[in-house]
């Protein structure tokens, strides 16, 4: 009887018996061929070949032991056949949990595994099918991105060029304002300069003469007299005649020459009488000196305008420097995540929205509506095979243990633009995850077709 | 008229002074050891030039080591030792408590102490030490040994002996404050997949619950607990979340209305329900004194009781010295009331009666049938008891994994085994040495936690690259493949009250050389460990202790002599542990991702011979974590190597158990190699085994004698 299923099991196979094969992939299969002996595959020992699965540890490597437990640095072939094959630890072999999903791992427990293979495959295949169609549209969605944004980028360009053109424009109106108000300026000090005392002074003479002559025939009358002079105790009383003609000197009339030696005396330093206030006496006196004025508001508009240039000029130039910062930085080979410049992203989670501006800031805000800034933008951070996988915002509002908040966002490929996660493994330290077309890379396509399904 | 105040707190005192003392001289004692818990040197300082040592139940904001102070817990029970008799006094009282200590020779130098001697100096070294009790009586029980093992088991006949842990609990626990949510558990879970490393236990801190209202579950991020308990059966492990003593004063909280009700709060002075502050905000405090009180907290913890449960859910009991925030020294006022008792008279038990009552509780959802786990802060004599305690928080610094050592060994003197420490430090960030040196450490402690404090980066243990995350996983292997010897300890401390991890004058009370030392341990009898607790060591020097005796570095098989100073070249893979030769120590060398997935795992023998060549040890097996053992469902044997004849006895013929598990090789550190190698099993049948000797290091290894390891056998060398 034995024998004959020793011939049986001879025949059969060309390899060893279900046992020994048992844990090994199939291009491992050579060095498990049924032989006498068996070589450990890192060289360093032969043992019988029943010592092979024997659920005895005889090889360093673990080589002798590749569907047992046995060796502690052993590993398991699963087979997965319909799913994906893969290694896993021996010690994961008749543990009572099932591990492959061709339940191989658990022949040997009171586990009750089933064959998951099939499921799981097409699972595995509905969703790369997702992926790879999300994959397609992102592709789709990131080429016209990479257009908008090369489109964006020229217009960008082309507001830094108007901006800058603008800035010399001004540039040239700055020199012409400041050169007229130095104009004006100097105009008025010229004739600030020119004005003397006396001169002031007769003018002023001159000036209350004029008003009080009404019909500017050069002689002060009574009439005109009483018209524009008032009693100082006693205002809103007419002059008397008698008073009036007391205060002409006793004559009925007064010339210029007269009037700078007496009544122009009386006038300005007695107690008796006074000019009466009235509006036209004010702007008479006052427009009296017309170039003073004018040059004085002339100089005072032409520095008005100066400011107002200048203004112009540090906005427009402050304007440059926004945009040339904001291009400076580096969006992507293409420009492709120019666009997120200048959006937000908001997520909710738990009782805190977190809001994702790229290229800008991170903020969270509770539902009091406090804010908190998890960090200002820093730089790309991914691996360099990768650049573009992973931003950080640094420097953030300080927290209680010190230090300062910091966010870590990771992109990844999706047909939307949004914010999918947050988290915050260690305190302050938030990680996000972003989707977003741009992320999009052809590469993984690749990998994907080439996967082993 | 009594009333005093401290700082803005006052203490009303209407029982005036009530402070009990009492002096003892303990003549030709120059060692004494115990009352934890304090971060101080293993051997107890003179308290001539400072503060006594205190026992007062406090959560001490980041505590200072080498110092008297209180921490949070307390165990007034002190052993004297001498080369001749080791004794222990046990001052029953829950009070707050002052030891002071002196010595006629503290000060004196070797010299010194030798002049004394030429010259035949009449006086003999003594200690003399006074107990200070607040409140309360004089009830004071002496043992008198004259052994240590004695003096252990004339204590736990007071007080009890250490629970019988289930054996997943003495595997490897991963902690933090706080892990956030059911998808931060899994990830972490994975993780551990992923790097090949195992762990028993994942736990959640006070963030878990719905704002800090223990027994719930926070609706958003741990909206479905049953879920992710279950996922964690499924690769069966296990998970701790916190339940603290503080119940959150909110009408709408089913516990806090339903313990008012009943009236189980504690009183303030004034008889209405005291309120304290702690993570909840307002918070009242159970009555944990009160028997009808615990069994109602008992059944809280029945699976319909508390929603979200299931089997696989165990209990971390924090804050119970108790803590309040704004409380006199962050405590409760002594003049709270607990029925007639003021808090005063009972401060130092409430923590172990909140653990007593979690234990029970937990026992009794199962029906009695299960072990429970409850790890608490503030313990007390007797907590050993109901499970396990750890030093509560320490912070990330060399100093703080050194104190470890002594801190433990005070614990297990005292009757409590379970120990542990914060793997990494709970306050700041460690380096990635100290991270690996502690997890080296903690590996070979009794309690084996990593835990974080919320604001310091996350340290799993893949987080430092990976020549590290290598050296953490060989640590947390080291411990899985020792676990049945672990297991053993623990049956042996709970029968016997003897402390797992040891110093090294439990074993060796004539060498004077031990009698200090605290950088060093014993686990059991067999295994030596000096933990690495230097930054940047390149070598450690560890005494090796008894005459005529020999170990063996379990990593080389290096043999070394006993009795010597031996300085061992450190990289930092090196964790030095050694093997006493004479001592047989079963290990499961098959490191699977949970201590559970290893139960039916075979065992290889570890025999360490001694220069009379000969080993013995033994083997202990039950379900790991049922009471069954006590309905005698278990295995254990005597194994002894005499006379070239290696055996396997049973110890316990009425007891049954029937295991899978196998012995697949057996490895004999100091053989000489035989010519044929015959194994014999209870039928009478004899085979031969085939083996492979190392002339170079003296091992013979015996290659898979597949004998059951619940038979008899014997395997002949010739």
């Amino acid at each position: 009887m034995r024998f004959h299923i020793v011939i049986a099991a001879v025949f059969c196979c060309g390899f060893a018996d279900s046992r020994k094969i048992r844990g090994i992939s199939s291009s491992y299969k050579r060095f498990y061929r049924e032989r006498k002996s068996f070589l450990c595959i890192d060289g360093s020992k032969i043992i019988p070949f029943e010592q092979v699965n024997d659920d005895y540890c005889d090889c360093d490597d673990g080589s002798d032991e590749p569907g047992t437990s046995a060796c502690p640095r052993g590993r398991f072939y699963c087979t997965n056949l319909g799913f994906r094959p893969h290694y896993i630890p021996s010690s994961r072999v008749n543990d009572g949990i099932c591990d492959c999903c061709d339940a191989s791992d658990e022949y040997n427990s009171h586990a009750h595994c089933q064959n998951t293979c099939w499921n799981l495959g097409q699972r595995e295949r509905a969703y790369v099918e997702g992926q790879m169609r999300t994959l397609d549209e992102g592709l789709q969605l990131k080429q016209q991105l990479i257009e908008e944004g090369v489109l964006l980028w020229r217009e960008k360009q082309a507001q830094l060029r108007e901006l800058q053109q603008a800035a010399e424009d001004l540039q040239i109106k700055l020199e012409e304002h400041r050169r007229r108000k130095n104009e004006a300026e100097q105009t008025l000090k010229a004739l600030e300069a020119g004005d003397s005392g006396l001169r002031h002074h007769n003018n002023t003479i001159t000036s209350m003469f004029q008003l009080l002559d009404s019909n500017k025939d050069a002689r002060i009358t009574v009439d005109e007299l009483q018209a524009k002079v008032t009693v100082i105790h006693d205002e809103g009383r007419l002059l008397s005649e008698d008073e009036a003609v007391a205060l002409l000197g006793g004559a009925h009339q007064m010339d210029l020459t007269k009037f700078r030696h007496t009544l122009w005396d009386i006038l300005t330093k007695g107690d008796r009488v006074k000019i009466k206030d009235t509006h036209g006496s004010e702007d008479s006196t006052v427009g009296e000196d017309s170039h003073l004025k004018a040059a004085d508001r002339a100089a005072k508009w032409e520095a008005t305008n100066l400011k107002k240039v200048e203004e112009a000029y540090d906005t427009v130039n402050m304007e440059i420097s926004d945009l040339q910062k904001k291009l400076a930085i580096d969006y992507g080979t293409d420009w492709e995540f120019l666009f997120l410049n200048s959006q937000c992203y908001k997520l909710k989670v738990y009782e805190y929205t977190y809001t994702l501006c790229p290229f800008n800031q991170v903020t969270q805000e509770n539902t009091a509506g406090t804010q908190v800034s998890l960090g200002m933008w820093g730089m790309w951070a991914g691996a360099p095979k990768n650049h573009y996988s992973q931003m950080v915002y640094e420097n953030g509002e300080p927290c209680w243990q010190g230090g300062s908040r910091s966010a870590t966002v990771t992109l990844t490929c999706g047909t939307e633009t949004a914010l999918r996660s947050v988290k915050e493994p260690s305190k302050c330290q938030y990680i996000m995850d972003f989707q977003t077309p741009v992320a999009c890379q052809p590469v993984l396509k690749q990998r994907g077709i080439h996967s082993e399904l | 008229m009594w009333e005093e105040t401290f700082k803005s707190h006052s203490d009303s005192k209407p029982n005036g002074p009530s402070a009990v003392s009492l002096d003892f001289s303990l003549p030709g004692v120059e060692h004494v050891y115990g009352i934890p818990e304090h971060a101080d040197t293993l051997r107890l300082k003179t308290t001539d030039n400072g503060d006594p040592y205190r026992l007062y139940n406090l959560d001490v904001f980041q505590y200072e080591l080498y110092n008297p102070m209180a921490l949070y817990g307390a165990v007034p029970v002190m052993l004297a030792h001498n080369a001749q008799r080791t004794t222990g006094i046990f001052w029953l009282n829950a009070a707050e408590t002052w030891v002071d200590i002196s010595s006629n020779t503290a000060g004196k130098t070797v010299f010194g102490k030798m002049l004394d001697y030429v010259q035949g100096s009449s006086e003999t070294p003594q200690t003399d030490v006074r107990w200070i009790s607040e409140s309360g009586i004089i009830d004071v029980f002496i043992m008198l040994g004259p052994t240590a093992k004695d003096v252990f088991s004339q204590y736990a006949s007071l007080t009890g002996t250490q629970s019988f842990p289930p054996l997943s609990s003495l595997a490897y626990h991963q902690c933090r404050w706080n892990y956030n949510d059911q998808e931060d558990v899994k990830a972490v879970d994975m993780g551990f997949d992923e790097h090949d490393i195992p762990y028993d236990f994942i736990w959640l801190d006070i963030e878990h619950t719905d704002g800090k209202r223990y027994f719930t579950w926070d609706p958003h991020k741990f909206a479905t607990p049953k879920e992710m308990l279950q996922g964690l059966m499924d690769k069966k492990r296990k998970m701790v979340a916190i339940v603290d003593p503080h119940i959150k004063v909110d009408s709408s909280y089913k516990i806090h209305n339903e313990i008012r009700s009943r009236g189980y709060y504690i009183k303030n002075k004034d008889g209405g329900d005291y309120e304290g502050w702690c993570w909840p905000g307002s918070a009242g405090y159970p009555d944990f004194t009160r028997a009808d009180m615990r069994s109602w907290w008992a059944s809280m913890f029945a699976y319909d009781q508390y929603e979200g449960s299931m089997e696989n859910l165990y209990t971390w009991n924090d804050m119970n010295e108790p803590s309040v925030f704004n409380g006199p020294e962050v405590t409760m006022h002594k003049d709270a009331t607990h029925g007639d008792w003021e808090h005063r008279d009972v401060h130092n038990l409430y923590g172990f009666y909140v653990q007593m009552a979690t234990a029970e509780g937990q026992i009794q959802r199962s029906g009695g049938v299960e072990r429970p786990f409850v790890l608490t802060r503030a313990f007390f004599a007797g907590s050993q008891r109901y499970g396990a305690v750890w030093t509560g928080d320490n912070a990330a610094e060399w100093d703080h994994l050194k104190i470890s050592i002594p801190m433990c060994l005070s614990l297990g003197l005292v009757g409590i085994s379970f120990c542990g420490a914060d793997v990494g430090g709970f306050f700041k960030t460690p380096s990635s040495e100290l991270l690996v040196r502690w997890y080296q450490t903690g590996a070979y402690q009794p309690f084996f936690r990593a835990h974080a404090h919320l604001d310091t980066p996350r340290r799993e243990p893949w987080l430092f690259g990976p020549e590290n995350t290598a050296l953490i996983r060989e640590a947390v292997r080291q411990r899985y493949t020792l676990l049945p010897y672990w297991y053993l300890q623990f049956y042996h401390t709970h029968r016997t009250g003897e402390p797992v991890m040891r110093p090294l004058w439990v074993e060796y009370p004539q060498d004077p050389a031990t009698f200090a030392l605290d950088d060093e341990f014993l686990i059991g009898r067999d295994l030596l460990v000096h933990p690495v607790t230097e930054e940047g060591a390149r070598g450690v020097t560890a005494y090796l202790p008894g005459k005529n005796e020999v170990w063996f570095d379990v990593n080389t098989f290096q043999k070394h002599n006993g009795a010597q100073n031996l300085y061992i070249p450190v990289t930092m893979n090196s964790i030095p542990v050694f093997q006493r030769g004479g001592s047989i120590i079963p290990r499961k060398l098959r490191v699977r991702r949970s201590s559970t997935c290893m139960e039916h795992d075979p065992y290889t023998l570890y025999v360490a011979l001694n220069p009379q060549r000969t080993a013995e040890g033994e083997l202990y097996i039950d379900d790991g974590h049922t009471f069954n053992y006590e309905k005698k469902e278990f295995v254990h044997r005597r194994l002894s190597f005499v006379s070239n004849i290696l055996s396997s006895v049973d110890l316990a013929p009425d007891a049954q158990f029937t295991t899978p598990s196998w012995i697949e090789r057996v490895v004999i550190l100091g053989a000489s190699k035989p010519s044929n190698v015959t194994l014999k099993t209870a039928d009478g049948q004899e085979s031969q085994l085939e083996f492979d000797f190392d002339s170079s290091m003296s091992v013979l290894t015996l290659r898979k004698p597949g004998m059951n390891a619940g038979a008899d056998w014997t395997v002949t060398l010739k």
